[in-house]
């Protein structure tokens, strides 16, 4: 306990202290609660001294200034509030603007998103493409080297067609009758399942030959060199059936082409 | 610590108070709490703050007549009071204290202040004990006679608990409190040691706190 700062206690609570020595008790009141309970309770009862005071009845007049001074303050601030509407309009405004642009930047950043996206499916697709290109060029090439001996002048085109099995098939057989090889076109043909494959036949009135074994890409198309011992020119039928993987000596499934030559 | 309960209670109050004025537009500014009316006047309500004024102007014209000395003066520090209750009501914080503290404690520094400006002696401030009744002092018709009531009560208790103080005890308080003299001030106005002025303080609070006790004041 400090005797000099307790001496100044009850001026504290009547609050006539020197600036100096109000900080003086404050410090001292933080590090002291007794001292800060002995001050509360002091300034509890210095607080009813204003209600010892005579009451004197004021002048209407001065209530009436008072009152004139108050309206007046009170409709500045509503003026000051109105001219502060058009600002607040232009923020919204402003935050409908800025909320389109964000809506608009979005909207941009997901299409573009999506354009990468197309994008990289054309790439695929382009790429399956050339694959497939590259295998025709490769068949093509195959074709032109078992055409060698072919004398154009002579060469025919036979159009095939499919049967009631697979009525959307078309095809031609390019071929010079006098030959042993022909080029067979096909399309509409559906990729069989596994352990089933195409196998084109030569028929000349008696058992028919098989010519080869016949694949067609996922659009149902194919390309396939004819070969025979004879010349292609001596059967006067070609046909193509479904049969078990690896082939068949003689049809045993669908004939999905039938076409006289 | 029994304060700190107080200002809960206020704050529960208040709370409450602003539940039902809400529910209620129409409720009686002359009804609410000070609590609540200051609340009012910090949202702007001029009404809020006409009823704080019928509430507490005289009491306010007193305490700063009573340092003054000069009616005047005393009615530029009336006003200057509750104008800045008006603009200062944000800032009023109940936790800290009663509206009538922070009130009188306003209106008894802008009268110390414009004391200080002035040379004009201050007039006896206190009223005899005894010198009226409570029917002499009534308001006119048409003022809150319960709350007139209770403030006239108040102040015949803090009256009575000044008087039964020793003259010299009771001249300390008053010019600490009502002339914002500092303890040197006092030592010099009236010739005596500053121990002794420290002395007189000491006990005309504890006397006082006594008295109030005694009386079962309630501020």
């Amino acid at each position: 306990m400090d005797k000099h700062i307790e001496e100044l206690l009850p001026f504290y609570a009547l609050d006539a202290l020197t600036d100096e020595e109000r900080e003086l008790v404050e410090r001292y009141l933080t590090e002291h609660p007794e001292a800060r309970q002995q001050v509360e309770e002091m300034a509890h009862t210095v607080s009813a001294l204003p209600y010892g005071v005579a009451t004197v009845e004021p002048p209407r007049r001065a209530k009436e200034a008072l009152m004139a001074r108050v309206a007046a303050d009170a409709e500045a601030r509503a003026r000051s509030s109105a001219q502060s509407q058009p600002s607040r309009r232009v923020n919204r405004f402003e935050n409908f603007f800025r909320t389109f642009s964000l809506a608009t930047a979005a909207v941009a950043i997901l299409w573009v998103i999506l354009l990468n996206i197309q994008v990289l499916r054309l790439r695929n697709e382009i790429s399956a493409l050339n694959d497939r290109v590259a295998a025709q060029s490769e068949s093509l090439d195959q074709i032109i080297t078992n055409l060698p001996q072919t004398n154009p002048s002579n060469v025919i085109t036979v159009s095939l067609k499919g049967t009631e099995v697979q009525p959307q098939v078309q095809g031609q057989l390019i071929v010079d009758p006098e030959s042993q090889s022909a080029v067979l076109v096909i399309s509409g043909l559906p990729q069989l399942q596994a352990g089933k494959t195409y196998q084109v036949w030569l028929i000349n009135g008696g058992a028919p030959v098989s010519a080869g074994l016949l694949t067609v890409d996922e659009n149902g198309q194919g390309v396939f060199i004819v070969t025979s011992e004879s010349v292609i020119g001596s059967f006067n039928t070609l046909g193509i059936s479904i049969e078990p993987e690896g082939g068949s000596p003689q049809p045993t499934g669908d004939i999905v082409v039938f076409s006289e030559l | 610590m029994a304060r700190n309960k107080n200002t809960t209670g206020i704050s529960v109050r208040i709370n409450s108070e602003s539940s039902r004025l809400r529910a209620h537009n129409e409720t009686v500014p002359e009804r609410l709490s000070d609590e609540i009316l200051v609340t009012q006047v910090a949202q702007g309500s001029s009404a809020a703050l006409e009823a704080l004024y019928d509430r507490y102007a005289s009491t306010v014209l007193g305490i700063s007549l009573k340092v003054i000395g000069d009616q005047a003066s005393a009615e530029d520090v009336l006003q200057e009071t509750f104008w800045r209750v008006w603009k200062s009501a944000v800032t009023y914080q109940p936790q800290r204290g009663s509206f009538t503290s922070w009130l009188f404690r306003i209106a008894r520094n802008l009268a110390i202040d414009s004391y200080r400006r002035q040379t004009v002696r201050p007039q006896e401030v206190y009223m005899e004990v005894g010198s009226d009744s409570i029917l002499e002092e009534m308001p006119d018709p048409g003022t809150d006679v319960a709350e007139q009531t209770q403030s006239i009560l108040k102040n015949r208790q803090v009256r009575q608990a000044l008087a039964s103080l020793p003259r010299l005890q009771r001249q300390v308080i008053e010019m600490a409190y009502f002339y914002g003299m500092t303890r040197q001030e006092i030592a010099e106005a009236t010739w005596e040691a500053l121990g002794t002025i420290h002395t007189r303080a000491r006990l005309a609070v504890q006397k006082l706190r006594e008295e109030l006790d005694r009386e079962e004041f309630e501020g």
